[in-house]
């Protein structure tokens, strides 16, 4: 399967940009953690995913694409399991028990559904996609959102969108369509927050645009975020001597907030060293997607590539108290066994379709 | 089919380039974000992790130590506990008070007004909501986990006040009390601080308050400490001496006590003006105060018919009867209206201005001198000589003589003593003085209405020839460098004729050790000078204000006035006893304070035991009473 020449076509640069975030992130989770043992855990985990990356990386992703439909089944099988027999957390059932750590099916769905619709808006012949695929698309990606919303996780939940929208943007999509569906959305808006939106969810929506409502609660988090990251100043305080993070001020801070405290431990320096890694995978990517032998893998790439630009973008912009406090990771750097694995398996999959760009 | 249109892959790489143009301009956009928080803001939100993670611990002052004149301690400083929200740090206020009223055994409701009051102030500055909170509810805090069930609640070891003595000599010391507002904003103190709100802890907080110190210290983002960075100790307030005699204190108080009578007291120094001991009775227990009063002994204190918080020997007036009659003498005989050997023919009244004025001896006096109508303290003698001095002029003596206004003794609010004149009822009423009225003033009724402390401050200036010195109660302070002695009080008044001093000394002496109403403060050798007097209570209130009074409400109120002894007098001062019925009661109180003085300049230990005489009109059970209204005007 993996043949020998292959190897020569790996993006090394894109995987050392990888790993070197991964590496980043698990001293930022020692220092936030004051120097406890969840390092190691984040190390086990790093090693999964790479296991994870390799595999994805093995399987030409034109396979793959072919069983996407039982890849996509059995991911949300485990949802639903999920929903019945999850392990409950943090308010929320996502998890299933494993022996080493606790897997969230979640995590790896965006990727289900990147493959699933790659496969649909592929093998379409049409320059566009039809409004049949539209629907059939959307319907794919409502299925688990709904599951993954029940649980209910909105965060991630909502990193299912990007996928959909990435993949039918580059895939062609008229974009008379996609302004009808914006107007769509922002009319349908009122009717999710009255109806579709709890109690706490509209709370920490109204604390986002004054935080001085609850400031002891979501707002809380927030301000303490917007003081981390500007205390942080152009050089930083140092490994360990951020206050913010490391005295408790900000909530969940080796997870969530990780980049608040790269923030306030290696100020603008660091955050610009840690945005500029991110953008460069990420036009690496796009430059992937341009280079791939086929529409299936420009596809598959921009599907992957979404739901990880948008985490990116979110969980940067809530680390400096720029967006509701939500519970999205960034990923490769948060603590988070599932995430880590996941996103490994996401860039296994975009090397895959980059290697294999001469491929028949 | 494979492979996607010519088109399509046109198609596709612009849409690709859109994707790349759009990431490119967030991350420029966060990156901008960032520079703005981080380096144009940094200086902003440096301060607010600061103020998050740095705490400036107040550590309040030990006040200063007092002592009597020999050294004696009177107030020291003992441990208290604080128990103390800290808001920012409470998550759920509500549940922290809840759990912290639940487990400190306190009312949930005063916990909340407490915190109500100081919402005004910075969150990050704990608010005492348990003052002097006792070692069980301490435990029962400490023992809860305070960063989870807790959070917010800092538990302080604070210097309190105590009083060895329990409430002996309250009205002097005072107590302290949290700070007001408007004091707080005047003197710059900290909200929280504990100042002297009466007595001496009051005059001289400035001296007694100390620095507090400062202690900067990292907690954590429940409000823990972690680390103390820096240290500024606290200095403790000076250490002050007052000129009480504790043994005399203690003598007057147990006198009074003895006699089951409550009152004023007031022993001075004629040649200084030091205050020897200063007494009024019922009392208040200032360590009730040291740590903050709670409300029920509070409204206790004030709602008490008897009204233990005020101070009768400084803010009682009182109409200062026949102790007033050596001011008329004083008056008469250096104004050159009479010699001490002119002479008056009491029938038991005489008539002026066309009213009959009653001498208190039915049968009269017969012809007395100046000596004797002082002995016997004869009426109708002090009425013709104060008719012919003229209310003006006992005025202008009363003043010279320290009795009228205030003294300036350094306790605060002390009542103004009234001796009236023709331009005072002028002002007053509008209505010029009758001279019908000077005959009641001679004899201390009328308007005249004089305070403990003025009337003793009077008879010191007797005592001393005419030249008295203010009374006040600071001896020395130790300014860090040894005891340093306040300086000493300038004199005032004028030196009286001799032939004054010693008709008016004997005659005071002869009330003691002759024929007078003072046979109860004779105490062999000492020559024991003075006066009685009575406060009439009824007469000046009235039939209206009888009514629903006990008995022992409207008795009148005893005077006793002296010093000893009779020649270079060393002490002086006035027995004040509260529905004594007459000053010949008052004085065994005066007597044991005299003997006590001897026995302790001649080093006689262990001091004399008061006994109440055998005749003394001393109420067993007495039923609740109320001071006369008369006190208070």
């Amino acid at each position: 399967m993996f043949e020998r020449r292959l190897y020569h076509y790996v993006d090394w640069p894109l995987l050392g940009a990888v790993y070197l975030l991964c590496a980043i992130g698990v001293v930022m989770i020692y220092s936030a953690s004051g120097g406890a043992r969840l390092y190691l855990t984040q190390l086990a985990a790093i090693g999964l995913g790479t296991i994870a990356l390799l595999v994805c990386l093995g399987i030409d992703y034109r396979s793959l694409a072919d069983r996407s439909h039982l890849i996509y089944g059995a991911i949300v099988l485990m949802l639903v399991y999920v929903l019945v027999f999850g392990v409950v957390r943090g308010g929320g059932r996502r998890w299933i028990s494993l022996p080493l750590f606790n897997l969230q099916p979640s995590e790896f769905m965006k990727f289900g559904l990147a493959l699933v619709l790659a496969r649909l808006f592929g093998d379409s012949r049409n320059r566009t996609p039809s409004g049949r695929d539209l629907a059939i698309g959307g319907a794919l990606t409502a299925l688990p959102l709904l599951l993954i919303a029940r649980q209910p996780d909105l965060g991630t939940a909502a990193t299912l969108v990007p996928v959909l929208l990435g993949a039918a943007f580059v895939a062609g999509m008229r974009l008379k369509v996609a302004g009808i569906l914006l107007a769509l959305a922002v009319v349908a808006s009122p009717v999710v927050w009255t109806v579709g939106l709890q109690d706490y969810q509209r709370g920490r929506v109204l604390t986002f645009v004054d935080p001085s409502r609850d400031p002891l609660g979501a707002g809380y988090q927030q301000i303490q975020a917007r003081i981390t990251v500007g205390a942080g100043g152009l050089l930083g305080k140092g490994f360990m001597k951020g206050t913010q993070g490391q005295q408790g001020f900000l909530p969940v801070a080796h997870n969530d907030f990780i980049f608040s405290v790269l923030a306030e431990e290696h100020g603008f320096v660091g955050v610009l060293a840690v945005l500029g890694l991110y953008a460069f995978i990420v036009l690496r990517t796009i430059e992937t997607a341009r280079l791939a032998r086929d529409r299936l893998g420009t596809l598959l790439v921009v599907g992957a590539l979404a739901s990880f630009t948008f985490q990116v973008f979110y969980n940067v912009s809530m680390s400096a108290g720029l967006a509701p406090v939500k519970g999205l990771t960034l990923p490769l750097m948060s603590y988070g066994g599932s995430s880590v694995i996941a996103t490994l398996a996401g860039i296994g999959l975009i090397l895959n379709v980059r290697m294999r760009r001469f491929t028949n | 089919m494979a492979g996607p249109s010519l088109v399509d892959r046109r198609t596709t790489a612009a849409r690709l380039t859109a994707l790349s143009v759009t990431v490119v301009a967030v991350f420029c956009a966060l990156a901008v974000a960032f520079w703005y928080f981080q380096v144009i803001e940094n200086a902003t939100y440096l301060r607010m992790a600061e103020n998050n993670h740095l705490r400036r611990l107040s550590l309040r002052a030990p006040r200063g130590v007092m002592f009597d004149r020999d050294g004696t301690l009177l107030v020291e400083n003992r441990d208290a506990f604080t128990i103390s929200i800290l808001r920012e740090n409470s998550a759920n206020l509500d549940q922290t008070i809840q759990r912290l009223s639940a487990a400190a055994g306190v009312d949930e409701q005063q916990v909340r007004d407490t915190i109500r009051r100081h919402r005004g102030e910075p969150s990050y500055r704990p608010i005492v909501v348990i003052d002097d909170a006792t070692l069980s509810q301490v435990s029962a805090v400490l023992a809860r986990r305070l960063d989870h069930e807790l959070p917010g609640v800092v538990v302080e070891r604070v210097p309190a006040r105590r009083y060895p003595s329990v409430g002996l000599g309250a009205h002097v010391l005072g107590y302290v009390g949290e700070v007001g507002e408007t004091q707080m904003a005047a003197e710059g103190l900290r909200s929280g601080s504990l100042v002297g709100q009466s007595g001496v802890e009051k005059t001289y907080n400035a001296l007694l308050m100390g620095a507090d110190g400062e202690r900067r210290v990292m907690v954590n983002s429940v409000g823990r400490e972690i680390t103390t960075l820096d240290e500024l100790p606290a200095s403790e307030g000076r250490r002050v001496k007052l000129t009480i005699d504790y043994a005399l204190q203690q003598a007057a108080e147990e006198a009074f006590h003895g006699l089951g009578y409550e009152g004023a007291a007031v022993i001075l120094d004629p040649r200084s003006g030091e205050v020897l001991a200063l007494v009024s009775l019922p009392a208040y227990d200032p360590n009730d105060f040291a740590a903050g009063i709670d409300r029920a002994t509070w409204s206790q204190l004030n709602t008490d018919r008897l009204r233990p918080l005020q101070n009768r020997a400084i803010q009682g007036r009182y109409s200062p009867g026949s102790t007033f009659k050596a001011v008329v003498a004083v008056a008469a005989l250096e104004e050159g209206v009479i010699t001490p050997d002119f002479t008056v023919t009491c029938r038991g009244g005489a008539t002026f201005y066309g009213r009959f004025f009653k001498c208190h001896l039915k049968g009269g006096h017969g012809t007395v001198d100046l000596r004797h109508a002082i002995e016997k303290s004869c009426n109708t003698y002090f009425y013709t000589i104060g008719n012919m001095v003229g209310v003006d002029r006992l005025n202008k003596w009363a003043t010279l003589l320290g009795l009228a206004g205030r003294t300036g003794i350094d306790l605060p609010n002390e009542s103004e003593s009234l001796v009236p004149s023709t331009a005072w009822k002028l002002a007053r009423t509008g209505e010029k003085w009758y001279a019908g009225e000077t005959i009641s003033v001679s004899i201390g009724q009328g308007q005249v209405s004089v305070t403990p402390l003025s009337l003793a401050s009077m008879y010191a200036a007797v005592a001393n020839g005419g030249v008295h010195y203010p009374p006040h109660l600071l001896k020395a302070v130790d300014d860090g460098g040894g005891w340093k002695d306040a300086d000493p009080q300038a004199p005032r008044g004028v030196r009286l004729k001799p032939e004054t001093v010693s008709a008016l000394h004997d005659g005071l002496w002869m009330v003691v050790n002759g024929a007078g109403t003072g046979g109860r403060a004779r105490v062999a050798g000492r020559d024991v000078s003075g006066k009685t007097g009575t406060a009439q209570v009824i007469s000046i209130q009235g039939a209206k204000q009888a009514a629903g009074r006990t008995e022992m409400d409207l008795r009148d109120h005893g005077w006793f006035a002296f010093f000893a002894p009779r020649d270079n007098p060393e002490i002086a001062g006035v027995i004040f006893a509260e529905h004594g019925e007459h000053g010949s009661n008052a004085a065994p109180i005066a007597r044991h304070v005299i003997e006590t003085y001897f026995a302790k300049k001649a080093g006689i230990k262990p001091y004399p035991v008061f006994v109440a005489p055998a005749v003394a009109a001393a109420p067993a059970a007495v039923p609740p009473r109320t001071p006369p209204g008369a006190a208070d005007r």
